[in-house]
């Protein structure tokens, strides 16, 4: 589903966040990118959704080479790929609904189709009493549900999650790690960068660690 | 297609939603919409009721011809034939006893006439040419000018050429007023959407991260311009039509003072939805300019 072919990220000023990455994440895979700060993880994930475009290499997703993409067809990339944040990147203007109705709107949903998938994403993360609150009235842990809500809501086939409980409490954590864990059972491929070991222990899966912008060893 | 149609329909509805969460800030900018159209606006109605009390007036040119008193019936006849060729609309003949009459009419110059021992009118012919091209009308009239027994020739149209010089000029700075509003208009309209697109940078963001297409973010805001430039133009015709009731009573005492019935006549259903058509479009390509620039920066700063 995705793979990394002697991929390099050099930032202007001359940092090199990645150096000749070379992996392949197969489609269904659970896959945890592990290393210290800085080491190039979000990065690595920044270029696997088309935020960041590679300086030399190839990064390919379902068979598209994503450095190469047009601006014109980044937004149908993303939009098979839900995006968890560690800062949430929530909207504050409107509630907890409405804030999962965006992706849906974006693509283009019916209304009454995306109220209902919307409902059955919120029910599923645990929010369903809370859908007309303000995210500002959420604790972390429920605003990070809610973020997740948002990156599933339109059932995306890969989900990416850049530390998605480092600013939570260990029983947040797990909560959310046991969602994830569902996820990954019902066929979504995930890639999640952390330095959860506790998670990492629970859930299994492949981890890719990162040294310095180069991959270590693959676990 | 549908889906089409359903965007645009989100789009409005969150264009409405927008605009009515700043309902001051929505109402000044339309003010100031309103004003800035308002003047051409106002300098194109005032034009229009000038242009219809000019066409009150005899538009069609008329020279006049008048005869010797020396003038022999052969060469009157000679004349009555000359204004029946082609060039001739119609002409009508005018003895002076007749003129003389037309003056006596008149009540203010009976007292003149009064005095007469014996009638100085020459006797007369009013002639409508054909044409009504400037050149041409001086052509006419010179060659009537050297029939024998015409004593002077009389083109009537000097009055009627510089008060349509005058409204040229008139329409002209109209046309030019409106260019020059018409980029105020798109400046407002860019400069208040601008404000708007740094309010929802976080929005566009997280839009774009999530799948956003650049047209589905540009979309609310164009409505947006445009819904802004629409009101605008409602604003215009606000300040006009209060500028109307407040001239209607001075304006139509100056006309009873002429005698005349001239009054102050609204704009015609097609002026005015092709102003609003207008203001909206231009209210549209302000927030097209802004939004487009707006959404290059988010992007390079990102």
């Amino acid at each position: 589903m995705i793979s990394f072919s002697q991929v390099t990220k050099r930032y202007p000023g001359g940092h090199e966040a990645l150096s000749g990455a070379n992996f392949a994440i197969e489609k269904g895979e659970l896959v945890f990118l592990v290393g210290h700060s800085g080491a190039g993880k979000s990065t690595l994930l920044k270029l696997i959704a088309a935020i960041e475009r590679p300086t030399s290499g190839v990064v390919s997703v379902s068979g598209q080479n994503v450095g190469r993409l047009s601006h014109h067809a980044v937004p149908y990339l993303r939009r098979n790929i839900g995006l968890v944040f560690q800062d949430h990147k929530l909207l504050f203007d409107r509630n907890v609904i409405e804030n999962v109705l965006l992706p849906l709107d974006i693509a283009g949903f019916d209304r009454r189709e995306a109220l209902k998938r919307a409902r059955a994403v919120i029910d599923k993360v645990g929010l369903l009493k809370r859908e007309k609150a303000n995210p500002v009235s959420l604790s972390g842990g429920e605003q990070q549900r809610l973020c997740i809500a948002r990156a599933l809501v339109s059932r995306p086939a890969l989900l990416l999650a850049d530390e998605p409980t480092g600013n939570l409490d260990a029983g947040y954590a797990a909560d959310i790690m046991t969602m994830f864990r569902d996820f990954h059972q019902v066929g979504t491929t995930l890639v999640i960068a952390t330095h959860d070991d506790r998670a990492i222990a629970a859930l299994g899966g492949r981890t890719l660690r990162l040294d310095h912008g180069k991959i270590e060893a693959a676990a | 297609m549908i889906s089409w149609l359903r965007h645009q329909k989100h789009a409005f509805n969150a264009a409405l939603r927008r605009l009515s969460a700043h309902p001051v800030a929505t109402l000044l900018t339309a003010l100031a919409m309103g004003v800035a159209i308002s003047l051409p606006g106002g300098l194109y109605l005032g034009l229009g009721h000038l242009e219809r009390l000019a066409g009150d007036l005899p538009a069609q040119p008329e020279i006049s011809i008048f005869l010797d008193a020396s003038a022999s019936t052969a060469q009157k006849q000679r004349i009555a034939a000359r204004l029946k060729q082609a060039d001739i609309a119609g002409a009508r003949y005018v003895p002076k006893d007749d003129a003389l009459a037309a003056l006596n009419a008149a009540h203010d110059l009976a007292d003149i006439t009064a005095g007469l021992t014996q009638n100085p009118l020459p006797d007369a012919w009013v002639v409508r040419p054909q044409t009504t091209s400037r050149m041409e009308l001086v052509r006419i009239a010179a060659d009537l000018g050297t029939l024998p027994g015409v004593a002077e020739t009389h083109l009537d149209s000097q009055w009627a050429d510089r008060l349509h010089a005058a409204l040229d000029i008139g329409r002209t700075s109209v046309w030019l007023l409106t260019g020059l509003f018409a980029i105020a208009l798109v400046a407002i309209s860019g400069n208040a959407i601008r404000a708007q697109v740094l309010v929802r940078r976080d929005e566009i963001l997280v839009s774009r991260l999530i799948g956003a297409t650049d047209r589905h973010i540009r979309r609310p805001f164009l409505y947006v311009g445009a819904l802004q430039g629409l009101l605008g133009g409602l604003a215009a015709g606000g300040v006009l039509a209060v500028a109307g009731v407040i001239l209607r009573a001075p304006v139509e005492r100056l006309a009873g003072l002429y005698g005349s019935a001239f009054h102050l006549q609204p704009p015609s259903a097609i002026e005015i939805v092709a102003v609003l058509g207008l203001t909206a479009l231009l209210g549209w390509l302000g927030a097209w300019l802004s939004v487009t620039r707006a959404l290059h920066q988010v992007e390079t700063t990102r």
